[in-house]
C-alpha cells in the first residue's frame, strides 16, 4: 500500500526525475519485454543451455531472409487477431473468442470457396465476406448477453468458442470433409477461389493488404470517428460515457461485431491460402489468437503501436521454431515468454487498480 | 450518556493528515475515542471520514501524525495490525460470502479447530454466545444469500466481534437499511456500548448522531470544524458545522421574471433494491429562475439528478423537458433536446482521467458542429482541428490553468477538473442545466466565478436546478428553494422566506421553518428527532 512519510532522500531531485521517468506510459510495456526477456534467460539457463545463443537463433530465425516472407505472413495473421482483441479492448472489454470466431470464418470462406462455382473475381471476395458476416454476428452474440444479462463479455466469448470450434470440428469430419481421407478437411478448393497472389511469393498473398487495410481503417475509426471516440471515452470510465449520452450496448454490439468480422477475415484469409483447404484444428494450432491477444495488450488496444507488438510475437513465434531446430531449446520457452510479457502487464493494471482503489478511499 | 471524567480514551488520533494527489483529504485530524462510547464522525461527501477510518483501520498510510491505543504509539501497516489491536470495521458494502453459512462467514480467517479441521460446531456456538450477549440474534446456519440487507449487516457485526474487537467502526451503516432496522441496529450500537465497546458511528444523518451517539466530531474539508457532546448540541448547530462557509459576494438580485416551465417532475418515485430512495415527489423549473435543492447529503438529491438525466430510471411518476415527456428516453435523446448536467462527482462520472482535457471537453459535441456533423458527408466524423481550437477558446474562456488542452484531465488540481466540466455543461446551452454541488472542493475565487457564470445563465433565460448541501450558496443564488430530507420534499421556501435558519431546520427535519427566525441557535433541538 501507500509508503510511510517519505524520508529525505527520496526527495532529492535526481530520485524525482527517475520517479517521473518511471511513470511514462512507454515504460511498462518496454519494461514487461525486459521482464520476460529475462525470465527466459533464466529458464534456458536452469536447462543448462546458453541463453545468448538461444535468442541469437530467434533471432536470426525470424528474419532469415529466405523464409522472410513466411515470416511476413505471419505477422499479418497476428495484427489480424491483435485488431480482434483490440477493437473491443479500447472500450475496455475483453473478446477471447477469437479461436471461435476465427474457424467459423474459415468454414463460411470454405463452404463459399468449395461449394459455390463462383467466378474466379468473385469468388474470394463473396467468401471473405461471408466469413466477415458469420463470425461478426458470431462475436455480436456476446453483447446482448452482457447488456440484457449481466454475463461478462470476458466469459461469454471465452465459453462460445469452444462450442463453434466443435461444431466445425463436427461438420469436417461428418459432413462437408473429404470422403476416405485419414485427417479431416476439405477438398482442396479450385483454382478460382484461391487468395489472390502478391507476385511471386509463396506465403504472403494479397490477405497481408486486407490486414493492412484493417488496420488503416481501425486507426482512421479511433482517432477520426465519433464511434472510435465514444469507445476510448468508455474505455476510460463507463460511467463518464453513460453519464455523456453514449449508447454503451450499441456500441458494445459494434465493438463485438467488427471484431468478430474481423477474425472471421483472418480465418478466410488463411484458409484461402496455401494448401487451399480447411483442415481441422489448422487455424488453432498456430495459436494467432493468443499471439495478436498479447500484442493487443502489450500495445494498450492503441492502433499505431500493434503493428510494432506483432512484431515481436512474430518473432517469438517463428524463432523459436528456428530456436528448437538450432540451438536445441524446445520451442515453448516463446509460450513461456508470452505468457511472462501478459503476467507483467496484468500486474500492473492490479498496481493501477489499487492506486486508484487508494485514491477512491476518500 | 453521561460521561465520567474516568473513561480514559481508548483511541487517541491526533494531527492526522493525508493528501491524494493535490487533494487534501485529511489535515492536521484530531481525534479522542473514550471507552464504552458511542462516537459519531459526520460530514458531508468528501470531507474526509472515510480516509479518516481507513487511517485508523490500517487500510490508508496517514503522511503525518499519530495513533495511540489505549495510551501506546501503534503504526498499522494493514488492517492485520488494526485487528490485532482490537479494531474492527463493518464497511458500508458487505464483504461476505454469499454460498456460505453464517457461521462461515463470522469464522472465516479465525476459525476455531479440532484435528486440523474447521470445528463447525463451535463456529455456531460461539455465533449464538455472541449474537445473545449483544443482541444479534442469528441463525448461526443460515445461507448468507437468503439474508435481508439488515441481517447481513449482523454478520458483519459478528465477524467483527468474534475477533474481539473492543472498537467498532460502523461506516454508514444505515445507509441500506429499513427503518425498522435502523432502531435494531441501535439498539445493538447502545447495548456493545453499555458492556464496553467503543463504537465509531461514521455518517452524515443529523437525527441518527442525536438519537445514537455521546459525542460528536464535525469533518469539513479534511479538517475538524466541530467536536460537540451529544446532549449538548442541536441540529442545527451540526448543520452549520457540516455546511457552513463565509457569506458570498456575487448574489441573486431576484430581477428576473420566470417564463415558461421547462422541467417538470411529477410523482417521481426512485427505487434501490427494495428501498425508496426517492418517494413521490413534484417539481417545476421554469426558464430564467434558478431552484435549490438542499438537504444533508444522501436524502436523494443525487437520485434526482440522475432521474432527469436518465442514468436511472423511474419506479413510477414522469420527467417532461420542454414539454416532451422523456421519461422513458435515453440519456442522448434528452441531452440533445436540452439539459446539462454537472454532475457531483467529477472524477468518477464528470470526466475521464486519463483523457486529455480536450477531449474531456468534446464529450457530447462530437457529433454535432464545428467538431462533428450530424448530417452529410462528415457525418459521424471528427475534426481534431476543431477539437483543439474548441478546448483552446473553453480554456481561455474558463480561465482553466494547465499549459495545453493535450494534458491529461488527471493532471489538473480539483478546481482546474471542476472548470473543465463546467465549460463543458455550459457551453451546450441547454435549456436546463442541473448542476449538483458546482463549487464543492474548489478554492473561494473560482467559487464566485462559478456563482457568477450560474447567474448568467439564468439571466440569459436558462433554468437552473442548483442541488447544494451548502446554506450560504443556495441563499446567493435560488429563487426558491426546496428542501428534501429522506428522499421527500418537506419545504418549499420563497426567495423571501429563505434564511439559514430556516433552510437548516428543513434539513435536519424541524417541522415548520420558520421566517422570521434569523440566527441557528434558535431552532431548537428537540425538533430534529423524527
Amino acid at each position: 500500500m501507500s509508503a510511510p512519510p517519505e524520508p529525505q532522500v527520496l526527495r532529492h531531485p535526481l530520485v524525482r526525475l527517475a520517479r517521473v521517468a518511471v511513470r511514462h506510459p512507454v515504460v511498462v510495456p518496454v519494461g514487461a519485454v525486459v521482464i520476460a526477456v529475462l525470465i527466459g534467460a533464466v529458464i534456458i539457463a536452469a536447462a543448462g543451455l546458453d541463453p545468448l545463443t538461444a535468442y541469437a537463433a530467434v533471432l536470426s530465425g525470424a528474419f532469415d531472409p529466405d523464409t522472410l516472407d513466411y515470416t511476413v505472413s505471419v505477422w499479418a495473421f497476428i495484427c489480424g487477431m491483435a485488431l480482434v482483441a483490440a477493437i473491443p479492448l479500447r472500450m475496455g472489454e475483453f473478446n477471447l473468442g477469437g479461436n471461435g470466431q476465427l474457424v467459423l470464418g474459415g468454414l463460411a470462406a470454405a463452404v463459399v470457396a468449395g461449394q459455390s462455382g463462383l467466378p474466379p473475381l468473385l469468388a474470394v471476395p463473396v467468401a471473405i465476406l461471408a466469413a466477415a458476416v458469420l463470425a461478426g454476428a458470431f462475436g455480436a452474440i456476446s453483447a446482448p448477453l452482457a447488456t440484457r444479462f449481466g454475463i461478462p463479455i470476458i466469459i461469454s466469448t471465452l465459453l462460445l468458442s469452444p462450442v463453434a470450434v466443435a461444431v466445425v470440428s463436427y461438420l469436417l469430419r461428418f459432413q462437408i470433409g473429404e470422403k476416405g481421407a485419414a485427417v479431416a478437411q476439405t477438398d482442396r478448393f479450385p483454382e478460382s477461389a484461391r487468395m489472390w497472389a502478391l507476385g511471386d511469393l509463396s506465403y504472403t498473398n494479397v490477405g497481408l493488404i486486407i490486414v493492412i487495410l484493417l488496420m488503416v481503417a481501425y486507426w482512421l475509426v479511433d482517432s477520426r470517428t465519433a464511434v472510435g471516440f465514444e469507445l476510448r471515452v468508455v474505455g476510460a470510465n463507463r460511467r463518464f460515457g453513460a453519464y455523456g449520452g453514449v449508447r454503451v450496448g450499441r456500441l458494445a454490439l459494434g465493438a463485438m461485431a467488427a471484431s468478430g468480422a474481423v477474425a472471421g477475415i483472418v480465418g478466410a484469409i488463411i484458409t484461402l491460402s496455401a494448401p487451399y483447404r480447411l483442415t481441422d484444428g489448422a487455424l488453432l494450432s498456430p495459436g494467432y489468437t493468443f499471439a495478436g491477444l498479447a500484442a493487443a495488450l502489450l500495445a494498450g488496444g492503441r492502433p499505431a503501436l500493434i503493428p510494432v507488438t506483432a512484431v515481436l510475437f512474430t518473432v517469438l513465434q517463428v524463432g523459436g521454431a528456428a530456436m528448437e531446430r538450432s540451438a536445441d531449446v524446445p520451442r515453448q520457452l516463446s509460450d513461456v515468454l508470452q505468457g511472462v510479457v501478459i503476467v507483467v502487464l496484468a500486474l500492473r493494471t492490479v498496481v493501477d487498480n489499487r492506486r486508484s482503489g487508494e485514491k477512491g478511499a476518500r | 450518556m453521561t460521561l465520567t471524567a474516568s473513561s480514559s480514551p481508548a483511541v487517541e488520533l491526533s494531527g492526522i493528515s493525508k493528501r491524494f494527489g493535490a487533494v487534501v483529504a485529511n489535515d492536521g485530524v484530531d481525534l479522542v475515542l473514550r471507552r464504552g462510547s458511542v462516537h459519531a464522525v459526520m460530514g458531508e461527501n468528501g470531507a474526509g471520514k472515510s480516509t479518516l477510518m481507513s487511517i485508523l483501520f490500517g487500510l490508508v498510510t496517514p503522511d503525518s501524525g499519530q495513533i495511540r491505543v489505549d495510551g501506546s504509539p501503534v503504526t498499522f501497516s494493514s488492517p492485520l495490525d488494526a485487528i490485532a489491536a482490537g479494531l474492527g470495521m463493518v464497511h458500508q458494502h458487505f464483504r461476505l460470502f454469499e454460498s456460505m453459512t453464517v457461521a462461515a462467514n463470522v469464522v472465516f480467517g479465525a476459525e476455531p479447530r479440532r484435528l486440523g479441521l474447521v470445528d463447525r460446531r463451535a463456529a455456531e456456538a460461539r455465533v449464538r454466545e455472541l449474537g445473545e450477549r449483544y443482541g444479534l440474534e442469528i441463525d448461526p446456519r443460515a445461507r448468507v444469500s437468503q439474508l435481508s440487507v439488515g441481517e447481513r449487516q449482523r454478520v458483519e457485526i459478528l465477524k467483527a466481534l468474534h475477533r474481539d474487537a473492543t472498537i467498532l467502526i460502523l461506516d454508514e451503516p444505515t445507509a441500506v437499511l429499513t427503518p425498522g432496522e435502523v432502531s435494531s441496529l441501535f439498539a445493538v450500537i447502545r447495548r456493545a456500548a453499555d458492556s464496553g465497546t467503543t463504537v465509531v458511528l461514521v455518517t452524515h444523518k443529523i437525527n441518527e448522531v442525536l438519537s445514537v451517539s455521546d459525542e460528536v466530531t464535525v469533518l469539513r474539508d479534511g479538517r475538524v470544524t466541530g467536536r460537540f457532546s451529544t446532549g449538548d448540541t442541536s441540529g442545527a448547530e451540526l448543520v452549520h458545522a457540516m455546511t457552513g462557509r463565509d457569506v458570498l459576494e456575487v448574489s441573486n438580485q431576484g430581477d428576473v421574471t420566470p417564463g415558461a416551465t421547462v422541467l417538470r417532475v411529477r410523482d417521481a418515485v426512485v427505487s434501490e433494491g427494495g428501498v425508496e430512495r426517492v418517494g413521490n415527489i413534484s417539481f417545476d423549473v421554469r426558464a430564467g429562475e434558478i431552484v435549490g435543492i438542499a438537504g444533508v447529503s444522501g436524502n436523494g438529491q443525487h437520485e434526482v439528478v440522475e432521474a432527469i438525466l436518465g442514468t436511472r430510471s423511474l419506479a413510477r411518476g414522469s420527467v417532461e423537458l420542454q414539454g416532451a415527456d422523456v421519461t422513458g428516453w435515453s440519456v442522448r435523446d434528452r441531452r440533445a433536446h436540452g439539459v446539462a448536467v454537472i454532475p457531483e462527482d467529477r472524477r468518477g462520472e464528470g470526466s475521464a482521467i486519463t483523457m486529455t482535457i480536450a477531449e474531456n471537453l468534446t464529450l457530447g459535441h462530437h457529433r454535432t458542429a464545428p467538431i462533428g456533423a450530424n448530417r452529410g458527408i462528415r457525418r459521424g466524423w471528427i475534426s481534431l482541428r476543431a477539437q483543439r481550437a474548441r478546448s483552446r477558446e473553453l480554456i481561455e474562456q474558463f480561465d482553466i490553468r494547465t499549459p495545453s488542452g493535450q494534458h491529461t484531465a488527471g493532471s489538473l488540481s480539483g478546481g482546474n477538473a471542476q472548470k473543465v466540466v463546467i465549460a463543458r455543461e455550459l457551453s451546450y446551452g441547454a435549456p436546463l442545466l442541473v448542476a449538483e454541488q458546482p463549487t464543492q472542493g474548489v478554492d473561494v475565487g473560482a467559487i464566485e466565478a462559478i456563482h457568477g457564470r450560474l447567474l448568467d445563465y439564468r439571466t440569459a433565460g436558462g433554468a437552473v436546478l442548483l442541488v447544494s448541501h451548502e446554506i450560504s450558496e443556495l441563499l446567493a443564488l435560488a429563487d426558491r428553494v426546496l428542501v428534501m430530507l429522506s428522499g421527500e420534499i418537506v419545504a418549499e421556501l420563497s426567495r423571501a422566506e429563505a434564511t439559514s435558519a430556516s433552510i437548516g431546520a428543513a434539513m435536519s427535519g424541524a417541522t415548520a421553518p420558520t421566517a422570521t427566525a434569523t440566527t441557528n441557535t434558535t431552532t431548537p433541538a428537540t425538533g430534529v428527532r423524527r
